[in-house]
């Protein structure tokens, strides 16, 4: 990510993101404290004015943006330390996971890597202590209790890896 | 007291009115300042037998306030270093703007058979081009965010640095060229002494960093402003009595200023009172001149009007094309630099001063006052028909 920043004489300073698909964001921040933002398609077009904000509330948006309230994060990162090296994680599994298809006996998950499976996610449904007889679809997501190398173990046997 | 405060509750309640027409029109205020003040001044209202704002001493020392506090304010957002880092782009784009106008300026005041020192000021009127006034447009227009904002607000620097210099060596000249009669002498001594007193402002701005920063080292921002407006006021007025342009002398003291750490709260505080001032001086230029005398000079009003502003576009294009901008983009460059203002009248101002009192000095302030009423609204209204300008440009070219 490039920012370039430049002094505006008398008004303040400008700030210029390039985005991803070419785009740039240009945010001026006015001497007295405001903020305005704008989106400029490509690099010759005129800039759109997006919004603009008095200077507390844009130091309050900009601490949402750096994530200081709420951090989201992909599915597959997500775990919790239960206390000791003992992990509750998410496992997704994916179409072409080779245990797709068969019951958590059959997988025969917790024999191989240490791991047990503590809750099947299912779109909004919870299938809570699942038994050996449960069978994994494609796009359940797992809830795992396990070490963290049982852990580990469990989402490479769940990837195919 | 009664009849001091009544004027200045006058003063004030013109201003007022005059900013809510600006408002509702959606124009400067600037021009809406002189009008106001013309109107409300001797040679209107008072011709008329209503109550008439003075032209009182109250006003000029309110007026040279403002001139001190417009200037002190250009310096302090203009430091030294950023002038010894300042890009050869800008300075490419600078460099056409003042040997295109400049000159010009001066030619035309030479043709209509002034004097030399009267044509120079011409050339800094119409070289000028009006910070507040374009500043304003551009976040409006919301050009704010794009390349040419940078161009423009850059050639804006440029021409305050040069102005500020022009005006050191203009006022001294005619200081020294009013006092007996315009000998050599008297000329040398006006001028050196002009450079003597920049020389300590310019070696505070250098070398007082540190001393200044402990001067200005209060947690109190009444203190810091009394401070500030304290050392703006008492070199302005040290200037002028050494015979130095007292804007000059304000400028290198708020390029002193900038230097400092204290100079972002040094803005905060000394924003509103440079506004207030300001307004006033706008006022008392508009009281000060007779509408008479510009219907006088529509002449060469009109002239100097369709002269600079092409060459104004010309040198804002080339400007532009030297700055490294696209075509489409330097024709706003070249629109966005008509806007004549604030400096233009300081500059007039100075043929008025009773040390200086030029000749011509009426028809100058005249002539000026009428160019920045004219050129404000025109640029103005140039950058809001950009788009149709612009395409027709970049058609004629491509």
């Amino acid at each position: 990510m490039t920012v370039y920043e430049s002094d505006l004489p008398g008004v303040g300073k400008k700030h210029e993101i390039d985005l991803p698909d070419g785009s740039q964001l240009v945010v001026v921040t006015h001497n007295e404290g405001r903020r305005e933002v704008f989106l400029r398609a490509d690099p010759d077009s005129d800039s759109e004015k997006l919004f603009e904000l008095p200077d507390r509330l844009a130091r309050q948006v900009g601490t949402i943006l750096e994530g200081a309230y709420f951090q989201p994060v992909k599915s597959q990162d997500i775990e919790t330390l239960l206390g000791g090296d003992t992990l509750l994680e998410w496992v997704d599994v994916d179409e072409d996971s080779p245990i797709a298809g068969q019951t958590l006996g059959e997988s025969d998950l917790r024999a191989e890597t240490g791991a047990s499976v503590v809750a099947v996610e299912r779109g909004t449904d919870v299938i809570p202590s699942p038994g050996a007889e449960t069978t994994i679809h494609a796009g359940d997501r797992l809830v795992v209790v396990g070490t963290r190398e049982n852990c580990e173990d469990f989402q490479s046997r769940v990837d195919g890896a | 007291m009664a009849a001091g405060l009544l004027e200045l509750g006058q003063v004030f309640a013109v201003l007022a009115i005059a900013g809510a027409v600006a408002l509702r029109i959606g124009l400067s205020v600037i021009p809406l300042y002189v009008v106001s003040g013309m109107l409300a001044g001797p040679f209107v209202a008072g011709r008329f037998g209503v109550p008439h704002v003075p032209n009182g001493e109250l006003l000029t020392v309110l007026a040279e306030v403002g001139i001190v506090l417009l200037l002190f304010f250009l310096g302090l957002e203009f430091s030294l270093d950023r002038l010894l880092a300042a890009r050869s782009r800008i300075t490419r784009a600078g460099v056409v703007d003042v040997a295109i106008n400049l000159p010009l300026g001066i030619a035309i005041g030479l043709a209509l058979g002034w004097s030399v020192v009267e044509a120079l000021l011409l050339g800094g009127i119409v070289y000028i081009s009006s910070s507040a006034i374009i500043t304003k447009s551009l976040i409006d227009m919301g050009w704010i965010a794009d390349p040419e904002s940078e161009a423009i607000l850059g050639v804006l620097v440029f021409e305050d640095i040069v102005v500020a210099v022009y005006l050191a060596v203009v006022a001294a000249v005619a200081v020294g060229a009013s006092g007996g009669g315009g000998g050599t002498a008297d000329l040398a001594l006006s001028v050196g002494r002009s450079l003597a007193v920049l020389a300590v402002l310019v070696a505070l701005a250098a070398y007082g960093t540190p001393l200044l920063n402990r001067l200005l080292d209060t947690r109190s921002d009444e203190q810091l402003l009394i401070r500030v407006v304290a050392a703006a006021a008492g070199v302005g007025g040290l200037a002028l009595a050494f015979g130095v342009s007292e804007a000059v002398a304000a400028f290198f003291l708020g390029a002193a200023f900038g230097a400092t750490e204290h100079v972002h709260r040094i803005e905060r505080v000394i924003t509103s009172e440079r506004d207030l001032y300001a307004a006033v001086f706008f006022l008392s230029i508009g009281i000060e001149t007779n509408p008479a005398l510009i219907a006088g000079v529509a002449v060469p009003l009109a002239a100097l009007v369709v002269v600079t502003t092409a060459s104004k576009l010309l040198s804002g294009y080339y400007g532009g094309r030297a700055y490294g901008l696209s075509e489409r983009r330097s024709t706003r460059v070249a629109l966005a630099l008509v806007a004549r203002g604030e400096f233009s009248l300081v500059i007039a101002a100075l043929a008025t001063r009773p040390d200086i009192a030029l000749p011509q000095g009426e028809t100058i302030v005249a002539l000026a006052v009428g160019y920045v009423l004219v050129m404000g609204l025109l640029g103005t209204v140039l950058m809001r028909y950009s788009g149709v300008i612009e395409g027709r440009v970049v058609k004629s070219l491509g």
